[in-house]
């Protein structure tokens, strides 16, 4: 028998190792790919974004549960391709003109890949046309952009605006984020979601797609 | 008889009231400046504002060899990968190391060259013994973090492979304790450490991690100073008050900027540290000093140096630095209001 609570604490101790062994032991015991990742990892990583919500866990222990994820992943990945599981939607994000700050970015890329999205990442200092670029050629339901600096705030309102007069407005949501940027500043700015964190990124991103 | 603006921040870090609030800022932009003062030198800028101190940027200590002049991408002196954008610093793209193993044919560069140290004896030649000239110099962790190993190998490190990090830091170190004694050697009058601890919620990293991996170094670059006679400042943006004792214990003589964006209150930190360390802070550079009126930029300045100002010990500023966000009557208006509301003994109602 699996023991799913096992595997979720492997991933909230951030055990890589572990974590890895029991993956692999489940799929060896006839376990079923996606059961694995949903009642064995997301449960863990879940748990982890709240401690990091919450300020109980931090950068180091946060990092260190995302390699979990990936080394565990990469275990699932050929077993679900077969079993054609799909992610469970499709974001779009990157830091906005002028903004080269990427590791709240980077965070909330590896929390969404970890709860089952499938994320393009299109970096850092990614200027409106390129965001449009990518809304009109993929099939994205999210579009999630960051500023942390008061500077280069006003990329998320050119972005939603360049986004608006390309017809492209309506395809998908938008969600922002950064230090400076706040729930009244994004509604302001036309956006539907804000996140403060990681965490929030993908409770908002998860509400956001149930509305679609 | 008024003070000098050295005087004024020797005093204030003594915990003692000088004759007003001294003021100094971290960076201030080109364009800030040439909007009040055009055409003159950061100097002749210095001067005009009468600011009490003329701070040395890190940048002006740092070569770098342009890789790629279109996309702006360029070798910094630790051998990592920046990128140069409209900000003040270019921001780490590729670390140096690329593996634990790097370490071994490592070199890192020489705190001895001349010219680093050409800037500090320049403000020291015209402003020694009126302005304090003080070195900005990155805090150990953020040389690590940034140009030696990135992010993500950083800071699971500290979890997997915590002597690498202490190994790795020992690289900084060394170079910036010559750092400081070559700077004081040149005149400098104090150092002031920067780089950010935490985000606006919470801490990068525990109390725990932040002491081993961030206060040790600081405590470290601070005892030097100390050693040297000369105080040590110190800037981290975020909320740092879950691990403000780590702060404390390395010994610093000021903490700067009590992030109100953080929810950081100046009235809180004056009561519960202001008694330990000097304040600097933290009159906001998000929405007041860019957007505010000449009314509003009055009112929480006065505001500010009344929650900190009381029994000195307190540096008003803004609560980074003066970015290119802010217009140059609005930069002005601040200064002024320092230099009027700041006035000791204080009366503000």
């Amino acid at each position: 028998m699996i023991d799913f609570d096992a595997l979720s604490q492997k991933v909230i101790d951030g055990d890589v190792e572990a974590a890895g062994e029991m993956t692999r032991a489940a799929l060896k015991a006839k376990g079923n790919a996606e059961e694995i990742l949903n009642r064995g990892l997301l449960p863990g990583i879940r748990k982890v974004g709240e401690l990091f919500g919450a300020g109980k866990y931090f950068l180091p222990e946060l990092l260190m549960a995302g390699k979990v994820m990936n080394a565990a992943m990469a275990i699932l990945e050929p077993e679900l391709s077969k079993a054609k599981v799909g992610p469970r939607g499709r974001y779009l994000i990157g830091t906005v003109r002028g903004d080269m700050h990427d590791i709240g970015k980077n965070i909330v890329v590896m929390l969404l890949r970890s709860n089952g999205w499938e994320v393009m990442d299109l970096g850092v200092d990614v200027p409106p046309e390129d965001f449009c670029a990518a809304v009109a050629k993929g099939n994205y339901q999210i579009v999630g952009m960051s500023a942390l600096l008061t500077t280069t705030m006003s990329g998320v309102k050119d972005t939603i605006e360049a986004l608006k007069a390309a017809g492209l407005r309506d395809k998908v949501k938008v969600m922002v984020g950064g230090a400076p940027i706040t729930q009244g500043w994004a509604t302001r700015a036309g956006a539907d979601g804000y996140a403060s964190d990681g965490a929030e990124a993908v409770i908002v991103a998860e509400a956001l797609i149930r509305e679609q | 008889m008024s003070m000098t603006g050295l005087e004024r921040i020797m005093t204030t870090l003594k915990h003692e009231e000088p004759d007003r609030v001294p003021h100094f800022e971290g960076g201030i932009a080109a364009n800030v400046m040439e909007q009040i003062l055009p055409g003159k030198s950061e100097e002749d800028f210095i001067e005009f504002m009468d600011l009490d101190a003329a701070v040395v940027h890190y940048r002006w200590f740092t070569k770098y060899e342009m890789i790629d002049e279109r996309k702006r991408v360029a070798r910094d002196m630790w051998g990592g990968l920046v990128k140069f954008s409209s900000e003040l610093l270019p921001h780490p793209m590729g670390p140096a190391l690329k593996a634990e193993k790097d370490l071994d044919s490592y070199k890192g560069p020489d705190p001895d060259e001349d010219w680093r140290y050409k800037v500090v004896e320049k403000l020291v030649k015209r402003f020694k013994g009126q302005r304090a000239v003080i070195p900005v110099l990155p805090d150990i962790w953020n040389v690590v973090k940034d140009f030696l190993m990135g992010d993500v190998w950083y800071f699971t490190a500290m979890i997997e492979n915590p002597a690498l990090i202490q190994r790795a830091s020992e690289i900084p170190l060394n170079f910036y304790l010559r750092f400081i004694r070559n700077c004081i050697s040149a005149g400098a009058d104090i150092i002031w450490v920067h780089g950010d601890w935490a985000g606006t919620k919470y801490p990068f990293a525990s109390p725990q991690h932040t002491g081993k991996f961030m206060g040790a170094y600081l405590k470290q670059l601070v005892g030097e100073c100390h050693k040297l006679g000369v105080p040590c400042l110190k800037h981290t943006d975020g909320n740092i008050w879950p691990v403000k004792d780590v702060l404390l214990n390395a010994g610093i003589d000021a903490l700067h900027p009590i992030d109100p964006a953080a929810g950081l209150d100046m009235a809180v930190a004056k009561a519960e540290i202001g008694h330990k360390v000097c304040l600097m802070g933290n009159v906001s550079c998000i929405d007041v000093l860019p957007d505010g009126t000449t009314e509003d930029i009055r009112r929480a300045t006065k505001e500010c140096i009344k929650k900190g100002g009381k029994g000195g010990g307190f540096i008003c500023t803004s609560s980074n630095s003066i970015h290119t966000g802010v217009p140059g009557e609005n930069y002005t208006t601040f200064v002024k209001a320092i230099q009027e509301f700041g006035r000791y003994p204080l009366d503000l109602g």
